[in-house]
């Protein structure tokens, strides 16, 4: 909201400095965004919070400025005279809508309609209000100076003098002062005579009813039309105005005659004419405003601060409220009709603490010491942000909504369908692949396709060493409950191939619970390659799942390098964390190295050999190194392989001798006969 | 065999003659092969110079032979140690010019390629540091919301725009789901994505009784278009406290102490009034930066229909709450100047930080 300075001073009197004035008003609710000079007027923005409407008009500023700095406000009280003739024998008004809740009309004859005096000229200028016509100046004039919309309409546009107010037909084409045609909607409020829509209702006036050169007759509109309504029919036509942002924040039924009272009386004054007997008020009555009571106890409780008794009464009556009545405990008042955001207790405590002053609530209060606690959860991202740092991945984060076509790619927790939104989020794509993609609307069940795009886009602008992590929430429908569960999972993709992001994920494993390790199932995900996937499994629970992306999951996401990529739920890591690891005494004697040579089927996997040796080796095995795997199709057969692995011995009581570290071999090597048919190759 | 005496002057000299020869080739050994040429010339164990003379030992007078013995241990000491420091010289560890050509010390060090973690993760670390030295414990909630934590029980009421359809992400699932389960959809209790943290406030307040001290922090999501400072989905964090006769002074007091931790220092803040829903009163807080105001974020007293929305007695408990954007901050953190390069993962973005 602009103010003029000059313009506030009508109503109160400006003793203040402009800096002196903008600060008291920044700091009891009306912030201060800028001041432009104006000729010799200054244009003041000031941020209306949303339960202040009363301050988009300068009646309501300067009653701020009034109580502040403790000066009297003078309103003006409009009492145009008025001719005999009477109003409601030259038009009517009817609602036949649930949009509108009070319609009422005043009528001027014989006006003269032409530019505006110089002095309504300025201040609609201070506002960058264009100047129309001296009459539909005064309608904006009168809605600057006390927040009610008006409308004037050229009564003999109106046929019969009949007002109205209805709902829109759908598909009604409407022709408004902006030249512009728009079709509206059933949902839409119009007023209209019986030929049809002369305005949409709060929005805009029409085309044929505008004030012209020509008009004598005319109808001053102040009605109160449903906020919602407004908001929305503004929005869809994208027709906003100082009129529509008005109703949409609610106006006072009560102010209605006063407006329309005092636009005519200035319209007598700049345009002439002769102003009819009476007022066609059709509608409902305004509600009287509630009677709320203030313990003054209440505003320590709530402010910290001791007030002085005697200021609280004095600073509610200030602002308008009706004192009921006042003790040394209490204070009860009606609140003012353009105060609709007064209606409780909690209500007067904040009118009286800001205009008192929140600077005077102290920034050194004793507040108690309370301890708080580092959750699990987050203790556990911190570990896998850490390793995977280390390890070179760099974090991610990508929007939670997706296109239809990655979400349909994978879906590794559910097979219930994604979770759609209305809106759509715009530009969160690239443009170019806009257009391929669609909208994005989808709430993602995996983070794999967006850090397939991420890889995608370092792609595009050749950034080497691609490894990116995200952790975040996917979103999985449950059948039956109404919130999709929503567990925080972490995601992977790197360059690298299959082994280097196991061994990132392993790495990361081993820091939140050494003692577990992943176990691998198979894996059905078709944007895999079909040899190059798997399923992670800890203590036989699925926990995640590993691959290569397939050459057509390469194409399909724009890709022309080797993907690997990995998600993991974090809950399931959570359960097994270990966030104090404990000590266990290192062995003091030397450990000895036997490398093996296996010859074993290719079928034998690394895991079920490894856990022979560990079986059959015993305790004496320190650890199993693999090393790497031959294929001599000529020397040992087709479907044969070589398995290189070291094993290292320690005994945590004494040195081993060399029998002894023989015969844990001739045990493995047994072992491994046995159970894989393993042949040790010299 | 005639045996000649040697004069013991003669033989310390030759010893001083043999200790420069061999200082000098010594000290100019070049390479280890010099050296060692050297090294055999004068320390050699069968043709070495001072085996020779050590050998001429036995022609001096008798009487001498003590003298001469121990100039002739002085002098192999003395050799002994040119050669040890010629040795040290050439094996690098000692002062003096680089006698490997190959060597080239400002070649790159082989660098481990370190990741780095996302820099509105590094600020929600700082922010979580801060919030949890104050006492408060985080708690997390789901970005997917129902239309009564995101706005009902927040006192935000049907009219408001905060709910307007355009300006939220409402969600729907599939019919076919819809089918499955049987049910019609919940129309009067809408799902969207949370366009605020403050739906965790109402989740641990309905399941807590007071004292409550938390925080939360997470995404949050409203249909903006993007452009250098707005994007759709974006990160907020939340403080909460509530018991008996918290006030706007700790309040006031407590962002005082965020201000301070965050930018180190005795910051001078103020509270404004403004407006939400949620609190009453309310307040913008800003703090005084670089000889100027800046907005911190919106905070107050939780409003009583809060409170009586989650079970608590409004007669019996006060408390506030505050927010604020972290985006914002980030970026005044980094000094970055678009919102969409946080989105965008480059990895040369991501590396700066």
């Amino acid at each position: 909201m602009i103010v003029s300075w000059e313009w506030l001073s009508q109503y109160v009197d400006l003793n203040m400095s402009h800096d002196e004035l903008v600060d008291r008003l920044t700091m009891s609710g009306l912030n201060h965004e800028g001041t432009d000079e104006v000729g010799s007027d200054k244009a003041i923005d000031l941020e209306v919070t949303s339960n202040r409407p009363d301050c988009l008009g300068h009646i309501g500023v300067a009653r701020e400025v009034a109580v502040l700095f403790e000066l009297p406000l003078s309103v003006p009280d409009p009492q145009p005279p008025v001719c005999d003739r009477k109003t409601a024998d030259f038009c009517s008004v009817e609602i036949n809508s649930p949009h509108c809740y009070r319609y009422t009309a005043r009528l001027i004859h014989g006006a003269k309609v032409g530019p505006s005096p110089d002095w309504l000229k300025n201040r609609l200028a201070a506002l960058k209000c264009e100047s129309i016509n001296n009459v539909v100046d005064v309608t904006n004039y009168v809605m600057f100076e006390c927040g009610q919309p008006l409308h004037a309409f050229d009564r003999e546009k109106i046929q019969d003098g009949k007002i109205i107010v209805r709902n829109a037909n759908d598909g009604e084409q409407f022709a408004a002062i902006d030249h512009s045609t728009y079709k509206l909607d059933a949902d839409m409020c119009v007023v209209a005579d019986p030929s049809g829509a002369v305005a949409i209702g709060g929005v805009m006036g029409g085309l044929d009813s505008e004030i012209s050169d020509s008009t004598t007759e005319i109808l001053v509109e102040a009605a109160y039309f449903n906020l919602l309504s407004v908001r929305k029919t503004a929005r869809q036509l994208s027709l906003f105005s100082p009129s529509s942002f008005r109703f949409e924040r609610d106006i006072d039924s009560w102010q209605l005659d006063w407006a329309s009272r005092r636009c005519c009386e200035l319209i007598l004054e700049t345009a002439g004419g002769v102003l009819l007997d009476g007022v066609v008020d059709v509608g409902d009555k305004p509600v009287d405003p509630p009677t709320v009571t203030l313990r003054l106890s209440q505003l320590k409780r709530v402010l910290g601060i001791e007030i002085p008794a005697d200021l609280p009464a004095k600073i509610l009556k200030d602002l308008g409220n009706e004192v009921k009545q006042s003790t040394g405990e209490s204070v009860t008042v009606v609140a003012p009709s353009w105060r609709k955001d007064l209606t409780r207790e909690i209500d007067l405590v904040e009118e009286v603490g800001r205009v008192y002053g929140f600077d005077k609530v102290p920034d050194n209060a004793a507040v108690p010491m309370a301890a708080s606690y580092k959750q699990k959860s987050d203790r556990v991202v911190e570990k896998v942000r850490r390793v995977l740092t280390a390890a070179g991945f760099n974090e991610a984060l990508t929007p939670s909504l997706v296109p239809q076509k990655w979400s349909d790619a994978i879906s590794p927790w559910t097979d219930q369908p994604a979770v759609h939104s209305s809106q759509p989020m715009a530009g969160v794509v690239e443009k170019a692949s806009q257009r391929q993609l669609g909208i994005v609307n989808c709430a993602r069940r995996s983070l794999i396709p967006s850090l397939l795009e991420a890889k995608r886009i370092n792609q595009a602008r050749s950034n080497p060493d691609i490894h990116l992590f995200e952790t975040a929430q996917v979103y999985l429908p449950v059948a039956d409950e109404a919130i999709p569960h929503q567990p925080v999972v972490l995601a992977a993709v790197t360059d690298g191939d299959f082994a280097s992001l196991k061994g990132a994920l392993e790495a990361v494993l081993a820091d939140i619970d050494p003692a577990s390790s992943f176990e691998i199932g198979p894996c059905e995900v078709d944007l895999f390659d079909n040899s190059r996937r798997a399923t992670l499994l800890i203590n036989g629970k699925t926990v995640g799942l590993l691959g290569e992306i397939s050459d057509s999951g390469k194409k399909s996401f724009g890709l022309r390098s080797q993907t690997t990529v990995a998600e993991v739920q974090l809950s399931a890591l959570e359960d097994l964390a270990v966030l104090i690891p404990q000590h266990v005494d290192q062995s003091p004697f030397p450990p000895m190295s036997r490398d093996f040579n296996f010859v074993v089927e290719n079928a034998v996997h690394w895991a079920d050999l490894e856990s022979t040796v560990r079986n059959s080796g015993g305790e004496l095995v320190e650890s199993i190194q693999y090393l790497d795997t031959f294929r001599d199709a000529e020397k040992d057969g087709a479907d044969k392989k070589r398995l290189l692995l070291n094993v290292q011995l320690r005994s945590a009581s004494a040195t081993l001798t060399a029998e002894q570290a023989e015969e844990v071999c001739q045990k493995i090597i047994k072992g491994c006969a046995t159970n894989h048919s393993a042949v040790l190759l010299g | 065999m005639s045996v000649t005496t040697m004069p013991l002057d003669q033989f310390v000299n030759d010893l001083k003659q043999m200790l420069t020869e061999a200082s000098t080739a010594f000290d100019g050994a070049q390479t280890t092969d010099d050296l060692d040429a050297a090294r055999i010339e004068f320390l050699g164990a069968k043709k070495g110079r001072l085996k020779a003379i050590q050998k001429s030992l036995g022609s001096i007078d008798k009487a001498d032979k003590p003298a001469a013995g121990k100039e002739l241990n002085a002098t192999k000491n003395a050799i002994n140690a040119a050669f040890e420091s010629a040795k040290e010289r050439l094996a690098g560890g000692a002062s003096g010019p680089s006698n490997d050509p190959n060597f080239d010390p400002t070649l790159p060090g082989q660098r481990p390629l370190i990741g780095n973690l996302h820099p509105i993760t590094q600020t929600i670390n700082e922010l979580k540091d801060i919030m949890g030295r104050l006492g408060f414990t985080h708690a997390e909630g789901p970005e997917i919301e129902d239309d009564y934590h995101n706005f009902k029980a927040l006192n935000i009421p049907t009219s408001h725009p905060a709910r307007d359809p355009l300006d939220n992400f409402y969600l729907h699932t599939a019919q076919a789901q819809a089918d499955s389960i049987g049910k019609e959809l919940h129309n009067d209790n809408p799902l969207l994505l949370r366009s605020q943290t403050s739906t965790v406030q109402i989740r641990v307040m309905e399941t807590t009784k007071p004292p409550v001290r938390i925080f939360s922090l997470g995404r949050v999501y409203r249909p903006d278009t993007p452009d250098w400072s707005h994007y759709p989905m974006f990160h907020q964090m939340e403080g909460l406290m509530v018991d008996e006769n918290v006030t706007l002074a700790d309040l006031k007091t407590v962002l005082k102490l965020f201000a301070q931790s965050y930018l180190g220092g005795d910051v001078p803040i103020r509270i404004r009034p403004s407006f939400f829903p949620f609190t009453e009163p309310s307040v913008e807080a800003d703090y005084f930066w670089d000889g100027k105001w800046v907005e911190f974020g919106g905070a107050g007293i939780v409003d009583p229909n809060v409170l009586s929305a989650v079970g608590y007695d409004p007669e019996a408990v006060t408390g506030f709450a505050f927010g604020l954007g972290v985006e914002r901050l980030c970026m005044i953190r980094h000094q970055i100047t678009d919102i969409r390069y946080l989105f965008t993962n480059d990895v040369r973005f991501l590396r700066q930080f």
